[in-house]
């Protein structure tokens, strides 16, 4: 600006930011200023400093939202305001309260029109703050149908074992594909969702993984790797142990001969026996 | 030894031996060692039946002795071999499987009586099998002592030691006992026999409607009035070769379920060569390579080369790791992890006890903390994708059952609960210990039931065997139809369904004995090996 001195420039600039027609920022060469936006201007009008300065923190988290404590260390304003400005605020409708899943009575405010992050809200296996578990068991079955149909054509296939193999293999993009179609999901899934599923087939002993290399581009590969998965039997069939009724004895430890419970008297044998 | 151990140890020796030698043997294998009077004075029997105890152990191949340092000799017995005990129907089943009936027998033989020479085992068998066969063809011994050489080949069966030429001087004392010992190369090889002769039919005293077999018997008898050409070598059935036989099926039915029937007879293949070449508590077996497989491979299979190739590359591959490749000469060097192989069975059985007692979402907590080691509470959600409530509730059950434990990382040197991390993680070794505990009181439990409900029926046994008697016995002199069927009578219709419930009650029990045993096999493989693997590190 040619045609001021450097002082009246001071003036007008301090009256602009009183007036909240300016926004102050710093950066490594010094102070620089900005024009607000004039609906946000509208909308503070009326709101004291403190309240501007709790906006301005809440603003500053972003989609994650921020704790009320956290905004007390920040502000360094006591509680009892704090909790007065969050109310005045949530009334103007300039901030919600998000309910974090990952500890259920606390809450989070963020800005009014943002969405919540996905680690606030659990992603696409919450809905409302529930884990939905049929939702979960629904999918973990049928990835498993698609890899067990999968491998039963490849051993059907009778050809040389290499290749009976590498057929009965899915990557997960094939997988995450097949679901997709099936449209048996609400909420769009993502491939890494899909492979948390397929991570809990194999935690169930159904499904084993390896990691192969893949060429940069080709479909579904990440960094360079491909995660294959493929449908497994047991290797044992269910032990001895757990065939006699001892086995999964709920009492075993105060069994003994001649006692309130003995093997002579056990109700558990006598119906096994029957059978 | 545990508590379980020692009480299954006692009904076992009750059960096959009697009281006596329960009590001894019991008292023994609590306190390890003892010389004899000290057995006479804590056991309060008297000295000559404690005598007669001690050979019985000791010809059972369940008690052993030695001379200690001062002079004395001391008597153990072993709980280990005595819950062979358990196994032997598995073992006679083994035989029969592979070398047929004769075999069966030949083991059969060799269990009840515990050390045995030859020509007695090939005599007693012979007989047995012309009771079998029908009139008039009997059983020659150059089949049965064929049989009993294979066995020895296979080293099924082995000599015992024995008591060593006298070489020494003359003048020097005599030891207290003799020292047994055997010599390596010895033990399976089977001295020359004449064995000539054939089975003979014996007839029970009670049946003697054929006068004539009676002076037979008695010409038969006079001939083996001689003493055997074979004295003093005597066979005994080599218990760890069968183990080592048991924990081949079990790998290679693990094989065959993951993978395919062709993988599984390959690697059956591998474990048949390495048999006589590797010790029972090897880690690996020697490696072998590729072209060896191809020719040992049997007979029905023929399948290419390259195809062969490619299995074993499959199964080197898998993530089971049961087969690894160690080198590539000779068309690839492969051997068998046993260990490792060892090691998923068990985590496999581990799995299963789990998932049936708590249910498949338990089982799936547990496999997810055996993959990765330790875990705290709220990952142990996440990767599992269960909800809260319902993982902490499992993780709590499986926790006050010991079959997960807490590792405790403190942040502050104060080890406030609220400032640590707690870890979840499983314990195999200490978990399978856990596990083979439960399963002796098991066994122990089930074959307490049997004694009871034996013992229940007592007196409706005692009348059907009177019954039986009488039937015979009528039958013999030749009564009529209206007399027999009166004595039948004696049995009323629900005794005699008491008794149907009675059989089928002990057969059951005998059958989940049996099944029991499987899973006690498993886990003290796992932990006998585990043991021998960590006392060979450095």
């Amino acid at each position: 600006m040619p045609h001021t001195d450097a002082q009246q420039r001071a003036m007008a600039i301090n009256r602009l930011l009183s007036m909240g027609q300016l926004d102050l920022l710093r950066s490594n060469a010094g102070l620089l200023y900005r024009v607000k936006d004039s609906q946000n201007t509208s909308k503070m009008k009326g709101s004291d400093n403190q309240e501007k300065l709790v906006y301005q923190i809440i603003e500053d988290a972003g989609n994650k939202g921020i704790w009320s404590r956290d905004i007390r260390y920040k502000s360094n304003l006591p509680l009892t305001e704090i909790n007065k400005i969050l109310k005045n605020l949530e009334s103007k409708k300039l901030i919600k309260a998000v309910k974090s899943v990952a500890a259920s009575k606390k809450k989070v405010y963020m800005l009014y029109n943002l969405q919540p992050d996905r680690s606030v809200t659990g992603g696409a296996w919450y809905s409302d703050q529930d884990f939905e578990s049929e939702f979960v068991e629904v999918l973990n079955q049928q990835c498993f149908k698609f890899l067990q149909s999968k491998a039963e054509a490849a051993r059907e296939s009778k050809q040389n074992p290499m290749i009976q193999r590498n057929s009965s293999f899915a990557s997960s993009h094939e997988v995450w594909k097949y679901i997709c179609e099936l449209g048996i999901s609400k909420v769009e899934l993502s491939m890494e969702d899909i492979e948390t599923i397929l991570n809990t087939l194999i935690y169930d002993g159904k499904v084993e993984m390896t990691i192969i290399a893949a060429k940069e581009g080709t479909v579904g590969s990440v960094d360079g790797q491909m995660k294959l998965y493929r449908a497994v039997n047991p290797i044992i069939q269910p032990t001895g142990l757990v065939r006699t009724p001892c086995g999964l004895c709920p009492v075993f430890d105060d069994c003994h001969e001649g006692g309130e419970i003995s093997p002579s008297n056990c109700i558990y044998m006598t119906e096994w026996l029957e059978f | 030894m545990t508590q379980a151990e020692i009480k299954l140890c006692s009904l076992l020796l009750q059960e096959h031996f009697g009281e006596i030698v329960e009590k001894i043997g019991t008292y023994l294998v609590r306190t390890g060692g003892q010389p004899l009077r000290v057995i006479v004075s804590d056991t309060g029997t008297s000295l000559d039946q404690v005598k007669k105890a001690l050979c019985v152990l000791i010809q059972h191949n369940l008690g052993t002795y030695q001379i200690q340092k001062r002079g004395f000799v001391e008597y153990s017995v072993q709980c280990s071999r005595v819950l062979c005990i358990l196994r032997y129907p598995r073992y006679i089943y083994t035989a029969k499987t592979l070398y047929g009936d004769t075999g069966e027998l030949i083991v059969e033989e060799l269990l009840l009586n515990g050390k045995m020479p030859m020509s007695a085992v090939v005599t007693k068998v012979a007989d047995r099998l012309t009771e079998t066969m029908e009139d008039g063809k009997t059983m020659d011994y150059t089949e049965v002592s064929s049989t009993f050489v294979r066995l020895a080949d296979t080293h099924f069966v082995q000599r015992c030691p024995g008591v060593p030429d006298a070489s020494g001087p003359s003048d020097s004392a005599a030891p207290p006992a003799p020292t047994l010992v055997i010599d390596e190369k010895d033990m399976y090889s089977v001295p020359r026999l004449n064995l000539i002769g054939k089975g003979k039919r014996r007839r029970s005293c009670d049946d003697d409607d054929n006068g004539e077999h009676k002076a037979k018997k008695q010409k038969q008898d006079l001939e083996s009035q001689e003493p055997p050409p074979d004295d003093g070598i005597y066979w005994q059935v080599n218990r760890d070769r069968f183990h080592q036989h048991f924990r081949d099926q079990a790998i290679v039915s693990a094989v065959a379920n993951r993978m395919d029937q062709t993988s599984s007879e390959i690697v059956r293949t591998m474990l048949r060569m390495s048999e006589v070449t590797t010790s029972s508590n090897a880690a690996y077996t020697q490696p072998l390579s590729s072209n060896e497989i191809f020719r040992s491979l049997p007979a029905g299979y023929n399948i290419g080369k390259q195809v062969l190739d490619q299995y074993l590359t499959l199964l080197a591959d898998d993530p089971l790791e049961f087969i690894g490749k160690s080198g590539d000469s000779g068309g690839g060097m492969y051997v068998v992890n046993l260990h490792k192989a060892l090691a998923s069975l068990a985590t496999a059985t581990l799995e299963s006890i789990v998932q049936e007692r708590f249910g498949s979402r338990c089982a799936r907590i547990f496999r997810l903390l055996l993959r990765k080691k330790h875990l705290e509470q709220k990952q142990v959600e996440d990767f599992a994708m269960i909800p809260a409530k319902e993982a902490k509730d499992m993780l709590y059950k499986m926790l006050s059952e010991n079959f997960v434990s807490l590792q405790e990382i403190p942040k502050t040197p104060d080890h406030a609960p609220s400032r640590t991390f707690y870890l979840y993680t499983v314990n195999v070794l200490a978990s399978t210990r856990m596990l083979l505990h439960r399963c002796y009181k098991s066994v122990a439990n089930l074959i307490e039931r049997r004694q009871y409900e034996t013992r229940e029926n007592k007196r409706l046994l005692e009348k059907s065997q009177r019954v039986e008697a009488i039937l015979a016995s009528m039958q013999a002199t030749g009564a009529e139809e209206v007399q027999l069927q009166e004595i039948e009578e004696m049995i009323t219709a629900p005794e005699r369904q008491q008794l149907e419930s009675l059989k089928h009650t002990v057969n059951k029990i005998d059958a989940s004995e049996n099944q029991v045993d499987e899973t006690i096999f498993l886990l003290a493989s796992y932990v006998d090996s585990t043991v021998v693997a960590a006392a060979k590190k450095p």
